[in-house]
């Protein structure tokens, strides 16, 4: 595609639409120059973001000192906020591509806002653990030492990998809109770099039949491939706990609780959002109810779901009783600050919220968008709320209480955690507001292509259609039941892992002189220790036979000479002596005082021989190398991934090579 | 400026360690007279005087084997090192902890072996409990490394690699026994006290990263106890080689070890969650000094 190439001969298929031009229209208004709100709007975040940045310039200048953690607690608000963030990151891609698979027709203006949060959700989360490492400057460690065996690892790999995968997915499903906007820029005035960026980006897309086929393939692959990887993105996050043995945390149910939780506060985020967008930039046409009622809908299911995820994990564990999971649920759900927490928590942001969406439910007509704003954003503070309770009050609760070593332990995050915490959140709605300027925040061509092939009254927008559709609607699903039992069956899919050396005696040549050596009485092996005096056996000295060991001598006993000058101990046969099985035996004389400390030495055999160990390295999950099945499991499950991603990306090829 | 007499004694200790690492390549410290003879040992402070040391608190710091040297991750073959508290010896003195402390000139709050007063049910004594790293068999700190800067050796001790740490804390996270400590400001370094980084030593320490105890590792190697155990004048804290089946104590008493936990019902801490410490506990039968007053349970 050249870029003289400006007008096709004739528009084909989209363009070809009045629809498409009119909603072309309306979503170019959206992505105008923001005005006098708008600015005031971007200014402010950009101060946030910059005040986060001197934050974060502090802590690197002071080091992690900088924040509240501290012994023991060793993680807190950074680590909540990634796990909160990724946790948006499933509104997105998940619903979306659960709503495509199960051809759920509401969908259609959706999609564009969650496939968006996902790739900024994640743009601000993954950048929430580099924040809180202690030395950011080796960061590339990881890869150049990086173990597989641990699940930080399985974390980089995962989100990686969802990243590269939501990005391509919100772009194939850009490109039509882009090819719209690129013919609609160029009949208008406003040619320069948007003209050129939509040029760009759209790949030539004419909305050929044989591009229209490469983009449904595209979009398909990605559809079915990014649920698996949303699913076990958040899956490996909740292994960072669940592979701990520390209680709250060590749970089997975790991936599942997760992935609950993040698809729970990824839909509350998404009505947010659409709400938002739909009031700022009048798309009261395109949102309509039939949307917030059927995403109403999911997230009183998905309430309902995470509620009992929770009731399953803390039930569980109480009735159990354990004696540190009772410590635990005693910081967590008592008296103390974190049990206020807790319930206020439950209460406020998941009960409540429930009985608000429970209403339309009941009552199909009611449906307030203000009500279901508030329900959102009580949940999305419940969730972030709640992996603050999930991450801080286990670490308040080691096996050893700290209060047995008169330590006390608290977390107060700083003035440093908490601007950063804001400038996230900036930078999330920032990349939102600059999107929805530059990109069309409502898919045009899926509107256009959904009335057209079953109506607008059944996707649920307010637009009149050109022709009326010909072709018949496909077979009535419930959207919101469908949706419902998708995410119920992906759900229970990823819940499925002698010779003898006499040594001269070492005191100052006393008359009297002492050998050991091994030998051998009543058939049994014995240490003979000989005591002389002028050459003769010295009769009743007390001598002590002792092992040399590492940092001391081990005493095996002692005894009085007989009239020969001879003392017998049996051999410590029991005792190991290195891979010969030689022991360095000591002999000393205790009595009479005169010799006290008149001692020889000898190296033995007969001891316990102690082979080498065979491999001291022997593969486990603590060695430097990962077990050939993990390496073999993760390698497999990333390069089927990459695979679809190949395989998605030769489709966009095609469409550039069809141009 | 007047310096607090503890604190100037601390600093003409770090004398000493750097004495013994940077003047001495041999094995010990050729500067320092032989410590454990009572008397007055000659140091090196930091402002180039001579002064001296009381001989009894004198230690020297030996040097550890630098971060590139293989033997520092494969530790040394034919030894497994381990530890035996005797708790029915321990009166909560904490001479193993200040002892510690000064060797590794660790900040005042940060134990790397800490005495805790435990108590196992209401109806059962209360009774002391020194902790070190438990140097796992198992180590669950060692599994979850991102970057393998924690590693475990031949002979048996969970060494940290500061130089590669990049300060996650998944180990610290990951540990039951909460034995992992983290350099959260930059750690206060003389500048004359600058002796090459090992991490069998730990030291000099480094910002954003792990630390625990090492066992001492230097000092094994010179064939001398660690700090701990030989700062312990009530015998409590055995260490030994396994493989020797000898256990020695501050004391100087040389224990055969699988007798003493055969006869002594030795056991290990949490056997239960499958971690195998390389440290064994004697339950406090039969014991020398008074309970201590219960203070939180187990």
């Amino acid at each position: 595609m050249d870029a003289t190439t400006t007008s096709p001969a004739a528009p084909t298929g989209l363009e070809a639409t009045g629809l498409a031009q009119r909603l072309t229209t309306q979503l170019e208004r959206t992505m105008a120059a923001p005005g006098a709100a708008g600015r005031i709007w971007i200014g402010s975040l950009l101060a946030v973001i910059a005040a986060a940045l001197l934050a974060y310039v502090y802590q690197l200048a002071r080091g992690l000192e900088a924040t509240g953690m501290r012994e023991y607690v060793s993680w807190g608000v950074y680590i909540t906020n990634f796990v909160f963030f990724i946790g948006i990151s499933h509104a997105g891609t998940l619903i979306s591509a659960i709503l495509r698979v199960t051809n759920a027709e509401w969908r259609r203006s959706v999609t564009r806002v969650a496939e968006a949060i996902t790739v900024f959700a994640l743009m601000v989360g993954a950048p929430m653990v580099l924040i809180d490492l202690g030395r950011i400057d080796r960061l590339l460690n990881i890869v150049v030492h990086g173990r597989l065996n641990s699940p930080l690892l399985w974390d980089v790999c995962s989100v990686c990998t969802y990243l590269v995968g939501s990005i391509t997915f919100l772009y194939v499903a850009l490109i039509p809109d882009f090819a719209l906007l690129r013919a609609k820029t160029t009949n208008g005035q406003t040619l320069g770099w948007r003209w050129r960026l939509y040029n760009a980006l759209s790949l030539g897309y004419r909305d050929t039949p044989e591009q229209k086929r490469y983009l449904e393939r595209a979009m398909h692959a990605m559809s079915v491939i990014i649920i698996p990887v949303a699913v076990s993105v958040h899956t490996v996050v909740s292994w960072i706990f669940g592979m701990t043995l520390r209680p709250g945390w060590h749970s089997t149910i975790f991936g599942p609780y997760f992935v609950v939780g993040a698809i729970y506060s990824g839909t509350a985020a998404l009505i947010v959002a659409m709400v938002v967008f739909r009031k700022v930039y009048h798309l009261e046409n395109l949102i309509t109810m039939r949307q917030f009622r059927a995403l109403g809908a999911l997230l009183m299911a998905l309430t309902v779901v995470y509620l009992y995820f929770t009731l399953s994990e803390y039930l569980t564990v109480w009735y159990g009783g354990e004696a540190v999971d009772r410590r635990l649920l005693d910081v967590l759900m008592g008296p103390g600050s974190y049990g206020i927490l807790w319930w206020l928590t439950v209460v406020g942001c998941f009960f409540v919220p429930a009985l608000l969406l429970v209403i339309p439910v009941i009552f199909p007509h009611r449906v307030s968008l203000s009500r279901l704003v508030v329900a959102c954003i009580l949940i999305n503070i419940g969730m972030w709320l709640k992996r603050y309770l999930i991450v801080v009050p286990t670490l308040l609760t080691p096996f050893i209480p700290a209060e047995a070593a008169g330590v006390k332990l608290v977390y107060e995050p700083t003035w440093v955690e908490w601007t950063i915490t804001a400038g996230a959140f900036a930078v999330f709605l920032l990349l939102f507001t600059l999107f929805a300027k530059v990109f069309p925040i409502v898919s045009i061509w899926e509107t256009v292509e959904g009335v057209e092939q079953v109506g607008a009254e059944r996707i649920g927008v307010q637009v009149e259609a050109d022709p009326p559709p010909p072709r018949p609607a496909p077979g009535g699903i419930i959207p919101g039941v469908a949706t419902v039992g998708g995410i119920v069956l992906l759900l229970s899919l990823s819940v499925g892992p002698s010779r003898v050396m006499a040594l001269e005696a070492t005191a100052p040549a006393p008359p009297a002189q002492i050998s050991v050596t091994s030998g051998r009485e009543e058939g049994k092996q014995v240490i003979l220790a000989t005591v002389t005096r002028a050459g003769k056996p010295l009769e009743g000295a007390r001598v002590v036979l002792q092992v040399n060991r590492t940092f001391g001598n081990l005493t095996l006993g002692e005894d009085d000479t007989l009239a020969d000058g001879t003392m017998a101990l049996a051999f410590p046969a029991d005792l190991p002596g290195g891979p010969e099985g030689k022991l360095r035996v000591i002999a000393q004389i205790k009595s009479p005082a005169e010799y006290a400390a008149v001692s020889a030495q000898a190296t033995l055999d007969g001891a316990l021989k102690v082979p080498p160990e065979a491999d001291p390295f022997a593969p486990a999950l603590w060695a430097p190398t990962a077990p050939l099945g993990l390496v073999i499991t993760i390698c497999s499950l990333l390069a089927i991934v990459w695979t679809v991603y190949a395989f998605v990306i030769a489709q966009l090829v095609r469409i550039k090579n069809s141009s | 400026m007047q310096i607090p007499r503890r604190s100037f004694l601390r600093k003409s200790l770090q004398a000493l360690g750097l004495a013994a690492t940077g003047t001495s390549t041999t094995k010990g410290a050729s500067a320092v007279a032989n410590p454990d003879v009572c008397g007055a040992t000659p140091a090196l402070t930091p402002d180039g005087r001579l002064i001296q040391v009381q001989g009894s608190t004198a230690t020297p710091m030996l040097p550890g084997l630098p971060p590139g040297d293989p033997k520092v991750r494969s530790g040394i073959a034919g030894r497994k090192w381990v530890m035996v508290v005797d708790l029915s010896r321990c009166d909560g003195c904490r001479k193993c902890t200040e002892s510690c402390q000064q060797m590794h000139q660790t900040p005042v709050e940060r134990e790397w072996i800490r005495v805790f007063t435990m108590q196992d049910a209401k109806e059962t004594a209360p009774y002391f409990f020194p902790k070190a790293c438990f140097h796992c068999d198992n180590p669950p700190c060692t599994k979850v490394c991102p970057v393998g800067a924690t590693f475990k050796r031949q002979d048996g001790i969970v060494l940290i690699d500061n130089e590669r740490c990049i300060g996650c804390r998944f180990c610290i996270a990951a540990c039951p026994y909460s034995s992992r400590y983290f350099n959260w400001g930059r750690p206060e370094t003389p500048a004359k006290l600058t002796p090459a980084y090992s991490p069998e030593t730990g030291f000099p320490r480094r910002v954003g990263t792990v630390e625990k105890c090492d066992f001492c590792p230097e000092m094994l190697s010179a064939g001398k106890l660690p700090h701990c155990a030989s700062a312990c004048a009530k015998g409590v804290i055995y260490f030994g080689d396994q493989l020797e089946d000898a256990v020695t104590n501050g004391r100087g008493e040389t224990e055969q070890l699988s007798k003493m936990l055969r006869e002594r019902a030795g056991y290990r801490f949490m056997e239960d969650l499958g971690t195998e410490p390389r440290a064994y506990y004697l339950p406090p039968r039969g014991r020398m000094y008074p309970a201590p007053k219960a203070t939180a349970q187990h």
